[in-house]
């Protein structure tokens, strides 16, 4: 089962994506805190879900951090934002890709999927 | 001969001369005895042989002398009787010589004169007199004369002579010399009143020059912004107390420097836009910031424009630079207000959305599809209040040049069918779809989404419920076309050209009864636009509309 690290200051949205992704058969992870994403309990993931800006965290700095260590470099993260710039931050923090919120469900699965299947080939 | 004079010494000189004042001598003395009626004949030595003169020979001589001369000649006795005189003199009487010799000179006199030229010869008698008198001439016209008198002997009795000389010309010209200097010192009046009134102009224009330029200086020197001028090569030449204020430099340190305080990130923008506006001539204008004397770049809006003469030739450049640093901080925290509105705003949009659509998907499982439908309805109308907030915003960057775009390429006809199957779900019109050959477009993938669902939403918006909506594109050289077609109220021709302006909703009766703020055709537009295609629309009221737009293909 692919695990999903998920981070977003919302709770709401935390909760929604969080169902939503069990629901498609994932395991989650989800933190209000992005930084969890570093002493995850059960391991890496093989995806990460994260918001941009949350209160005291900001996405991009998470993105950098987990690109500059060599054990997490290569985990895709995929920027969630309503962040109207969201498309230019996922190319300049080279993230795999980007969901613009308010989001479609089956957009967002059917591009998890993709990302996922792809990393496993 | 130049020579031959180079070659005579002083001692020859003064021989020559010597001889000559002897020669001179001898010659006035014979006049002198000639004169004084001593001498009866002389031999004059010609080139060939001698030749013997009698005084008789030039009596006759003098006589032809006397007779064709200009001037009256008249001889008259101690008696005033006119002994001799000659043709001319009868002449200036109009009468014959017959009736002139013998008579009085007195007689020839006109009446007015007659007293004074009495005495006038009476005195002559004893010295040389001159005198000018008028003489009635031909046909009555009056003759200035000159009477010279001198006495002389004849057979030795005493006779005066009278010449008779007229002044006409010589009056004439002096006249005309008269005339003429009259003209001439009215010329000189004239040239001297011109003078003194061009002087006074040019007193006059140099007060309103130092009036217009102290006005110049005080409007210049206390309008709130920078104001320069430059010569027409683009050097400046002037800039207003406030630039001077602003740099906190002084004359000396800031000449014609202007380019040295922009901010090193838009030096180059300038160079280029300013040396264009220069070499065109037309109207320059850029935003940029200027280092003020504390070191602190302030945002500045300069304008320039050229001056030019009557032969439509820049003469001079004024410009103008308007600190809008608040402005811009302002519009700054504006934009950044509006995106944290947005992404505040879209944050419980985004929940609310998530769990309507988890609700639906629970309802879908459990097989109770009335409730699911429900939920698709409300995922709608969810799906618009995005859409609202997002148009806000790209306006928003419309309006500030800021709409970025993310480019790449990507298969046009993917795209369309990925819109067309999002729509299809919600949408109770049946879409009809007819897609020529796919090509590959470069652009912003998201963004001309944004269009083809625009044009498909407001097709469905303004059509009656279920009418069939026509999705289509073709080739049309390097370039795709896209066609959205609708069989719903249509649009008036007035208002067509409008329909692609920002806030422009279609007026009509029911305009009230269809949602939007009038912006996404505005948008789509502007979307088109930043792609190097075009966008139209072709509707008949009461028939429909075909909305469409064309973009390079790669």
């Amino acid at each position: 089962m692919k695990k999903i690290f998920i981070s977003d200051d919302d709770p709401d949205i935390l909760e929604i994506l969080s169902l939503m992704l069990k629901m498609a058969g994932y395991e989650t992870y989800a933190s209000t805190n992005a930084n969890d994403i570093f002493n995850c309990p059960a391991g890496l993931p093989d995806l990460i879900l994260l918001d941009i800006w949350m209160s005291g965290i900001d996405g991009r700095d998470i993105c950098k951090q987990l690109k500059e260590n060599e054990r997490t470099k290569n985990i895709p993260v995929v920027f969630l934002s309503a962040n109207s710039r969201i498309n230019e931050i996922t190319e300049e923090y080279q993230a795999r890709d980007f969901i613009a919120k308010p989001f479609e469900m089956d957009h967002l699965l059917k591009k998890i999927s993709t990302i996922l299947s792809g990393t496993t080939v | 001969m130049k020579e031959m004079q180079i070659k005579t010494t002083y001692g020859e000189l003064i021989t020559q001369i010597r001889e000559l004042k002897l020669l001179l001598n001898e010659a006035q003395e014979t006049i002198d005895a000639i004169r004084r009626g001593e001498v009866d004949a002389f031999i004059v030595k010609n080139n060939n042989a001698h030749e013997v003169y009698t005084l008789k020979s030039a009596d006759q001589t003098y006589r032809i002398f006397i007779e064709k001369m200009m001037e009256g000649a008249v001889t008259i006795s101690r008696e005033g009787i006119i002994l001799y005189c000659n043709t001319s003199f009868a002449n200036m009487l109009q009468l014959p010589l017959t009736k002139v010799l013998g008579q009085p000179f007195e007689h020839f006199i006109p009446t007015n004169y007659k007293k004074s030229i009495s005495r006038l010869i009476e005195m002559a008698w004893t010295e040389e007199r001159k005198a000018e008198i008028i003489f009635p001439g031909k046909n009555k016209k009056p003759v200035p004369v000159l009477l010279s008198l001198n006495t002389m002997e004849i057979d030795g009795g005493p006779a005066m002579s009278i010449i008779v000389t007229d002044l006409s010309f010589q009056k004439e010209t002096q006249e005309e010399l008269r005339q003429k200097n009259i003209q001439l010192e009215q010329a000189q009046l004239i040239t001297k009143k011109l003078n003194d009134e061009l002087e006074q102009t040019v007193r006059e224009r140099t007060e309103e020059l130092y009036k217009s330029r102290e006005h110049f200086k005080f409007l210049a020197d206390n309008i709130p912004a920078i104001v320069w001028t430059a010569l027409q090569d683009g050097k400046m030449d002037y800039f207003n107390k406030r630039w001077f204020d602003f740099t906190g430099k002084d004359y000396v340190q800031v000449n014609n420097e202007f380019s040295l305080f922009i901010h090193p990130d838009e030096i180059n923008d300038f160079t280029v836009l300013w040396d264009k506006a220069v070499t065109t001539g037309s109207a320059f204008e850029m935003v940029h910031r200027l280092k003020d004397g504390h070191g602190e770049y302030r945002w500045h809006f300069s304008q320039a424009l050229p001056f030019r003469n009557d032969d439509n030739v820049i003469v001079a450049w004024f410009g103008i630079s308007t600190d809008i640093d608040e402005q811009k901080r302002a519009l700054e925290k504006k934009d950044e207000f509006i995106s944290i509105a947005s992404h505040e705003l879209k944050t419980p949009v985004t929940s609310i959305k998530g769990y309507v659509q988890l609700l639906r998907y629970n309802f879908q499982q459990e097989g109770n599809s009335n409730a699911a439908d429900l939920l698709t309805k409300a995922d709608v109308q969810i799906n618009k209040l995005t859409n609202l907030i997002s148009d806000l915003l790209d306006v928003k960057k419309i309006e500030n040049g800021q709409l970025r775009y993310h480019e790449e390429k990507f298969d046009f006809n993917d795209l369309v069918r990925e819109i067309i199957e999002e729509t299809e779900r919600i949408t109770k019109h049946p879409l009809e779809c007819e897609l020529a050959a796919t090509c590959t477009i470069a652009g912003d993938r998201n963004k001309i989404g944004q269009v083809i669902t625009n044009f498909i939403d407001n097709a469905a918006k303004y059509s009656p419920r279920e009418a069939v909506i026509k999705i289509k594109t073709l080739h049309k050289k390097d370039r795709i076309q896209l066609f959205v077609q609708d069989f719903g109220l249509g649009i008036p021709k007035d208002q067509q050209a409008k329909i692609f302006e920002r806030f422009f909703r279609v007026n009509g009766e029911k305009e009230n009864t269809y949602a939007g703020l009038g912006l996404g055709l505005y948008i789509s537009a502007e979307i088109i636009k930043r792609h190097k295609g075009s966008i139209g629309v072709d509707s008949v009221q009461g028939n429909g509309s075909t909305f469409n737009f064309e973009l390079p293909i790669v």
